[in-house]
């Protein structure tokens, strides 16, 4: 047992001891320290200088009476500056916490107040995006009350306006024959009672403009008829009724002029660059011929009259249903008579046409 | 703050003091060893220029504060008797305070022990090697180290016993663990 505790206080020289505090200093030196105390006090003598030779001071009485009032003037000048710089420095600590606190604030107001006004800003332009969508529908809604209390009627004219011009420019050539024979059909029965009347009475200077080298030869059969008539006849063209009622009865032709064209390329491949441009300038007057532009048409098919080919023909044929319909019968006859003596494809409708005529 | 800075340890308020630049936690150290300060300082007080108590007190507190922030402190202690030394000295070249040979020994071996604390086995270790070091040391050193360690005498009765003085009677207590350190050290690098 003894051995085991001496093992155990060999360690004891390497152990480390805390210097000598306040209280002990004096109390060794007067010798009031249990001899365990004084055991520990001692052996961190051994290893300490600064306590060694502080007891060695104070061992000598004069330096022992200055000791205890300059130890506790040196307490409270440490304390004393502790103090002072601990203050400063929580008054520092707590300065710069506010600084954080004061620019954190700072910084989620501004945050704050840019999310908000971007926020606004958003809501603003989605309102006003809003309004902009509503408002047309609004009056296209409006504007639909309104047609459909007017009449159902307006409708289908707008729509029958619009859309007549666009096809026609775009149709094949088996299409425009169709539209293109309608005029002929429905003028005549329309207007087959304002030539008789008006013949008389219209003014012979008008046909002296219009009349061309053919009209010079032929005397004329019949006087020009008045213009008045003339816009009765795109309006009749343009209404759907119109289009549909002749539809019937052109198909034949339309048919023929269809199988004609068809026809026609295949033997002339060498004149398909003057066929073209013909084809193109007489679709052209077709067009204007459908508008009921008839002025325009029957200069156009008059410049076209004079080609050699079958377009030299289907104008002069057509420019007889332009006279027809704008009541020049006489015109329109004699061109009629031309195209017969032409002897082409159009001979028996054009005969067919001066029987009716 | 002061109260917790006061449970502290030497080592954690100079880290304090250096890391966080805690001046509280260095006054706190300069307050645990102010009485020895005082003490060691009597002798030399009102001896000449800039000796006088309210003058040499706060010099060598701001030495002392300022050597603690540049230099390796491993024993307080040593430090501050280091520095009050050299400003009595009045050495016009500032030698930095470091700790010696023996001392860091020492230190390491005191860790050891400290280390050993809460490890049986490594204990039993530790004395045996001790043990060892005290067989080989001279028959004086071994007395001495055998009478005040082991037997718990004061450095009175061995002062009596050799009939020397309480001072040589300590010195040689010092120089007899500093060889007992300095031989443990070399067979722990064998």
């Amino acid at each position: 047992m003894s051995n085991l505790e001496n093992n155990e206080k060999i360690l004891k020289i390497f152990s480390n001891i805390r210097c000598l505090n306040r209280d002990q200093l004096p109390r060794y030196l007067d010798g009031r320290l249990t001899d365990v105390e004084k055991h520990l006090v001692e052996q961190h003598l051994v290893d300490c200088d600064l306590c060694f030779d502080a007891l060695q001071v104070l061992q000598q009485q004069q330096h022992r009476e200055k000791y205890l009032p300059m130890s506790a003037g040196m307490l409270q000048f440490i304390r004393n500056s502790i103090k002072k710089v601990s203050h400063i420095h929580k008054a520092e600590r707590y300065h710069r916490q506010e600084q954080k606190r004061e620019s954190f604030l700072i910084y989620f107001w501004g945050v704050a107040t840019i999310l908000i006004i971007a926020g606004g800003v958003y809501l603003v332009q989605q309102q006003s995006k809003y309004k902009a969508t509503a408002m047309p529908r609004q009056l296209a809604q409006a504007d639909g009350a309104t047609v459909h209390s007017a009449s159902t009627e307006t409708i289908p004219v707008q729509a029958a306006v619009v859309t007549p011009v666009p096809p026609a420019r775009h149709d094949s050539a088996v299409a425009q024959p169709k539209t293109e024979a309608a005029p002929p059909v429905t003028v005549p029965a329309a207007q087959k009672p304002a030539p008789k009347k008006d013949s008389l009475k219209a003014a012979p200077a008008k046909p002296a403009a219009l009349v061309t080298k053919d009209s010079m030869k032929q005397p004329p059969a019949a006087k020009p008829v008045e213009p008045k008539i003339a816009p009765a006849a795109p309006v009749q063209k343009d209404t759907p009724a119109a289009i549909t009622k002749p539809a019937p009865k052109t198909e034949v032709a339309a048919k023929k002029d269809a199988d004609d064209e068809k026809e026609k390329p295949a033997p002339k491949p060498a004149t398909t660059d003057i066929n073209s441009t013909d084809e193109f300038l007489y679709k052209a007057a077709m067009v204007y011929h459908q508008q009921g532009d008839l002025n325009e048409a029957i200069s156009r098919y008059k410049h076209l009259s004079g080609s050699p080919g079958r377009y030299g023909e289907l104008s002069r044929y057509q420019l007889a249903v332009c006279y027809r319909s704008k009541g020049q019968t006489g015109k329109a006859r004699r061109m009629f008579k031309e195209v017969v003596r032409m002897n082409g494809t159009m001979k028996e409708k054009a005969q067919q046409a001066l029987d009716n005529l | 703050m002061l109260q917790q800075l006061t449970n502290l340890s030497d080592k954690e308020l100079i880290s304090r003091a250096r890391k966080l630049k805690d001046q509280e936690a260095e006054g706190v150290l300069m307050e645990r060893y102010s009485h020895l300060i005082v003490a060691v300082c009597l002798p030399y007080l009102n001896n000449g220029p800039g000796t006088a108590p309210e003058e040499l007190y706060p010099t060598l507190l701001q030495r002392l504060s300022s050597s603690l922030k540049t230099q390796t402190i491993s024993r307080t202690n040593e430090w501050i008797h280091y520095t009050i030394r050299a400003q009595q000295a009045k050495t016009d070249r500032n030698i930095p305070y470091f700790p010696t040979t023996e001392s860091r020994e020492q230190q390491l071996v005191e860790g050891q022990v400290e280390k050993a604390a809460s490890n049986l086995k490594e204990q039993e270790l530790l004395i045996n090697k001790m043990q060892k070091a005290l067989k080989e040391l001279p028959a004086e050193d071994k007395y001495f180290l055998q009478k005040f360690y082991m037997e718990q005498r004061t450095f009175a009765d061995l002062a009596e016993a050799k009939k020397i003085s309480i001072e040589k009677a300590r010195q040689r207590l010092q120089q007899a663990k500093q060889k007992m350190a300095s031989l443990l050290m070399n067979e722990t690098y064998e």
